[in-house]
């Protein structure tokens, strides 16, 4: 019974091998990875927004993206999304904690080249929550490790253990990655930002994240 | 008490690590008292503690093997995907082989990863995880050096 897997997201079209890390691809996969490296090239051939702050009593003031700061935020969105789009795919629980710490810290990468002094506390802040989410973030992928005895997907779905309370590890470590909604006022403060397409990554890659984590729970 | 002021309150971004702290604990808290068993079978065991000390120089990572020759006993989830598995992973370099035949402590120095003791598990079976390790950590070193070049 070599990858015979029965999921929510859909039909399986096939599986990508390196070594032990197999990444598989369905219908949900397909198509978020495909929306993701959509985004990556939007992100990588568009200018950025200028932003025209108008002021009381006053000339009106317009921020804009210098080149230096577009090309580190533009590098850091494009790592951004391919990350998010091979995160899509990946077939292992230890890979894709991986993913999402590349994730978190591509995304305070996005927004520490803006010199806006709220941006950067925000960013910073977000980097303290991303830290510490690693905690349970790994500590969840080696509690099923340890319980199960394997961090393939493709195998934890077909074996329907009881991993209830390492799943909610595993996800509390997800939901301080992405800044799910309680936890969210950093992350809102970073995209009050200038400089639009590249803060739109940020967003994209965290609700990517939060459904494939949602799919890889109910899989496994 | 006023809602509007509890949200007031989350909604400031230096007060959310430590909303994430409190959460983190309570659920923490819950998990250390939920029962769990260990599974035998594990997929990268490793060999009880101390058990190689004094006996092989590589303690605790020597996995046995001749490189290129006999395979190391290296257990995988997807052996049909890694067709030379533990074939280099008792490779040393000269300089380890000098080194490993004079102290007893070889396989815990620094030493033992770069040139030395080659982890398959790490570059081989699971290379993809490695790649992401480095990545995590250039993305972060250039994060840094931008920052600092830049500053006013």
């Amino acid at each position: 019974m070599f990858l015979n897997i029965t999921s929510v997201a859909g039909e399986f079209y096939g599986y990508i091998p390196f070594g032990d890390i197999v990444l598989y691809v369905t219908e949900f996969s397909a198509i978020s990875f495909v929306i993701a490296l959509f985004f990556t090239l939007v992100v990588y051939f568009t200018k950025p927004e200028k932003q025209l702050e108008s002021q009381i009593g006053g000339f009106d003031k317009l921020n804009y993206v210098s080149l230096e700061e577009l090309k580190i935020r533009r590098l850091m969105a494009i790592l951004c999304g391919i990350c998010t789009a091979f995160a899509m795919l990946t077939g292992d629980l230890f890979n894709y904690a991986l993913f999402l710490a590349v994730i978190g810290i591509t995304n305070i990468g996005i927004v520490s080249a803006v010199k806006k002094e709220w941006v950067l506390n925000a960013a910073y802040y977000y980097g303290i929550i991303a830290m510490i989410s690693t905690l349970p973030l790994f500590g969840g992928a080696a509690l099923i490790l340890a319980k199960t005895g394997t961090l393939s997907i493709l195998e934890l779905a077909g074996k329907h253990q009881d991993l209830l309370f390492q799943k909610m590890l595993y996800a509390a470590g997800m939901v301080g990655e992405t800044g799910v909604a309680p936890f969210y006022a950093a992350k809102a403060e970073m995209f009050r930002a200038p400089g639009a397409p590249y803060i739109l990554m940020i967003h994209l890659s965290s609700l990517l994240i939060v459904i494939r984590t949602a799919e890889i729970l109910l899989t496994i | 008490m006023d809602i509007g002021r509890l949200w007031n309150y989350i909604s400031r971004p230096d007060i959310v690590p430590r909303l994430f702290a409190v959460f983190l604990c309570l659920i923490m808290i819950i998990e250390f008292f939920v029962p769990t068993s260990y599974n035998e079978d594990q997929l990268y065991p490793k060999y009880p503690p101390q058990s190689q000390v004094f006996k092989s120089s590589l303690a605790p990572y020597d996995r046995g093997g001749v490189p290129l020759k006999i395979p190391a006993d290296i257990k995988t989830q997807y052996p049909q995907f890694e067709p030379i598995r533990g074939r280099i992973t008792a490779y040393l370099t000269p300089p380890a082989i000098w080194l490993s035949e004079r102290t007893p402590y070889f396989g815990t120095t620094i030493v033992s990863t770069p040139g030395g003791i080659l982890d398959e598990i790490l570059y081989y079976t699971r290379g993809l995880d490695t790649i992401l390790e480095s990545l995590t950590l250039l993305v972060s070193f250039m994060i840094f050096s931008w920052v600092y070049l830049h500053r006013d």
